[in-house]
């Protein structure tokens, strides 16, 4: 172990000269139609067997784009065992199944089970990434998570309460710490990430944010106007009903904008400020792309009754992962294993059936 | 045999090796290309499952790993082995079109036959065989959160209320039926003509309703399709149904979405109104028999549903498959036909 590191030590002060680091940038080699016939079997034996072959379902769709993710010719692989998720998929079934019951036959409980599951979201979340990362690996070297319970509830409870307290002031404090906290406690074998951007980063996300916000809202207020002036003009007190009702299409297009920028501008800043030793990660994704997707995705996945599924995920994962590269210095031969420790599925499967944002 | 082209990594760093593997022996593997050439029996490795044509890994005795991108050529050795098991089972189905497709329409063909049938008539069981205390259960305070959201005490006289409930009372009398039935008047504000079956038993007219009937008979006719709601177990059916549909749809698609993803939620949607006009329908043709046996023309409901339609203008410009309803031509046309 010794030895790697000097080693690693020794590419890291020859590179140093180069300065400019030479980018491996991600590949994915996955093919919309290979992966449909892969999801559509999936989900015939899932009805067939009733819901239980949905983890063999779930490991063959993580092999699938983890096997397909390509970095400098090495693939990325995804080692749960389906006898695992299943279990995990079944204590989060029994939960949910206690929850509609319980909230239709009590609705009053409803609240208090919501404030259940906002204590149990820090334990989750920590459960989740523990186990996604320790059966992720690359070059046979597994990834690995590591934190403390205590810490994530003062990020996922205290700071999330914060938040909500300042009326939102907080937030982008709590969304630097939420990443900085996910990154900075994960690891490829022995070594940890490593997270550099500054809270003012993400500041300044979250102004930027409400400014675009603003501005559009103008912008369709004076479109929306000009249109209403316009019709009444020509022909007054009768502006047609479908003025109105391109208000509220402006509006959403506005919010999707929005959100997008903030995911989008989020993403790359937290993954070009995440190291492993002297390499560096890079992301370089666009709003306006990542909207043009998520619009042309939905449509397609509509227009389709579901059937585009397959290839919205298969170009969603593309484009983020070319965009994706890692500015290596020095080659990656000198990573060591950690000790193997296994991890139970039930954190990461309620997190998955209830849709918590566990992610960065 | 020719040579595998793999990487080896010894899983210990993350070195890379080219190698090459030769099965020049039915039951030995040997990796060449290292410092020391490795040999294992085949009943030492494991040989992960094909998925697509991404790298294979072929785990060694020790944690070190092979990884090659020629599936076939292993896939090949496996056979020879008669050891893929149901993993290249499942391999070979996606990997041949006419197979997929014929999942295709079984998978569809599946999930329309167990909503269209399997789950309402599983739902119906269920809620036959539930005491009618669980509706009691479902609707308590129902009747207090509509009065706080939508409904104002009522304005009909005290006359023509007792006049109703009578009648409504004789309806409910000889049902063999053990829900405690009740009317109630409310003005309907906002929501207009209008009658409600809440799942304990109560029934709720609305003032403008109880205007628009012109003839007695009108009225029965829309509480005998109240009270069909109530004793078909309607309400407790409706949750049962939608409960099942949500869990499906995620069962189904969970590998591609969540509950709260709205791609999830439109077909839910959709299946929850198509499960409502089947509910209607039922409550129509218990209203239909009721208005039968009692010597009561049918043509009273049609006469205050074509009614109710004009005092709405608008809503019939709706879609069959979007509405909660169906058509009322279609029912009107039921009950004329009936007449």
């Amino acid at each position: 172990m010794e030895a790697a590191v000097n080693a690693a030590k020794g590419q890291v002060r020859s590179d140093d000269r180069t300065r400019l680091a030479p980018a491996s940038p991600f590949q994915f080699t996955g093919k919309a139609g290979e992966y449909f016939k892969i999801w559509i079997v999936n989900i015939l034996l899932t009805i067939l067997t009733l819901g239980i072959y949905s983890a063999w379902a779930k490991v063959r769709r993580k092999r699938y784009f983890y096997g397909n993710t390509l970095l400098q010719e090495s693939a990325f692989e995804y080692l749960a065992e389906p006898m695992q998720i299943l279990k995990g998929r079944l204590i989060a079934f029994a939960i949910f199944v206690v929850y509609l019951v319980v909230t239709s036959l009590v609705p009053p409980v409803a609240p208090v089970l919501g404030l259940a599951f906002m204590a149990v979201l820090p334990w989750l979340v920590v459960k989740a990434h523990a186990f996604n990362a320790r059966y992720s690996a690359y070059r046979n070297i597994r990834f690995d998570f590591r934190a403390n319970y205590g810490e994530a509830v003062g990020v996922y409870i205290g700071l999330a309460l914060l938040a909500g307290i300042t009326l939102g002031l907080a937030y982008p404090y709590y969304a630097y710490r939420r990443s900085r906290f996910v990154m900075a406690h994960s690891g490829y074998g022995i070594t940890p990430f490593t997270f550099s951007a500054p809270a003012k980063a993400f500041y300044m996300i979250y102004l930027k944010a409400v400014l675009i916000a603003i501005l559009g809202g103008v912008v369709v207020s004076v479109i929306v106007g000009m249109l209403q002036a316009g019709l009444a003009a020509g022909e007054p007190g009768k502006v047609p009903a479908y003025v109105m009702t391109l208000f509220p299409v402006f509006v959403i297009v506005v919010f999707l904008w929005v959100w997008v920028y903030i995911k989008t501008a989020s993403a790359n800043l937290v993954w070009s400020n995440t190291a492993l030793e002297r390499h560096r990660l890079r992301s370089t994704l666009k709003t306006s792309k990542m909207l043009w997707l998520y619009i042309t995705n939905a449509l397609a996945i509509a227009l389709s009754l579901g059937l585009m599924i397959p290839w919205a995920q298969i170009r969603t994962t593309r484009y983020r992962l070319e965009n994706m590269a890692l500015l290596t210095a020095g080659d990656l031969d000198d990573f060591v294993a950690s000790q193997r420790e296994g991890v139970a599925s039930a954190g990461e499967e309620i997190a998955d059936f209830f849709d918590f944002d566990v992610g960065i | 045999m020719r040579a595998l082209k793999a990487t080896y990594y010894d899983g210990k760093t993350s070195k890379r090796q080219e190698v090459q593997i030769y099965f020049d022996n039915p039951r030995q593997l040997r990796v060449s290309g290292l410092a020391h050439e490795l040999s294992f029996s085949l009943s030492e490795v494991r040989i992960a499952p094909r998925v697509g044509n991404t790298p294979r890994s072929i785990y060694l005795p020790g944690g070190a790993k092979c990884e090659t991108t020629d599936n076939d050529a292993v896939d090949r050795i496996l056979e020879h082995r008669r050891s893929g098991g149901w993993h290249a089972f499942v391999h070979k189905l996606e990997s041949r079109l006419g197979y997929v497709l014929l999942a295709l329409v079984i998978t569809v063909a599946s999930v329309w036959g167990f909503i269209q049938y399997g789950i309402p008539a599983i739902a119906k069981q269920v809620a036959y065989s539930l005491p009618p205390a669980v509706d009691t259960a479902l609707g308590k305070g129902s009747l207090s959160a509509l009065d706080q959201a939508f409904l104002s005490p009522s304005e009909l006289s005290e006359q023509k209320q007792k006049e109703l409930r009578a009648a409504f009372a004789a309806m409910t009398r000889d049902l063999a039926d053990e829900h405690s039935f009740r009317l109630e008047f409310r003005k309907g504000g906002a929501v207009g003509a209008n009658a409600l079956a809440l799942p304990s038993g109560i029934v709720v007219m609305t003032d403008e309703l109880v205007a628009l009937g012109k003839h007695r008979n009108e009225l029965v006719a829309v509480l005998a399709h109240e009270i069909g709601h109530v004793t078909h177990r309607h309400a407790l059916r409706r949750l049962l149904q939608d409960s099942a549909t949500v869990l499906l749809i995620v069962a189904i698609t969970g590998d591609a979405m969540s509950i709260t993803s709205l791609s999830a939620t439109v077909p839910t949607l959709l299946i929850e109104t198509k499960y409502s006009r089947d509910f209607e329908r039922e409550a129509d043709r218990f209203a239909l028999g009721y208005l039968k046996e009692n010597n009561i023309n049918p043509r009273h409901f049609a006469d205050i549903l074509s009614r109710l339609e004009q005092s709405r203008p608008g809503e019939s410009d709706i879609p069959d498959f979007l509405s909660s309803h169906p058509a009322t031509k279609e029912r009107i046309k039921a009950f004329q036909s009936a007449s």
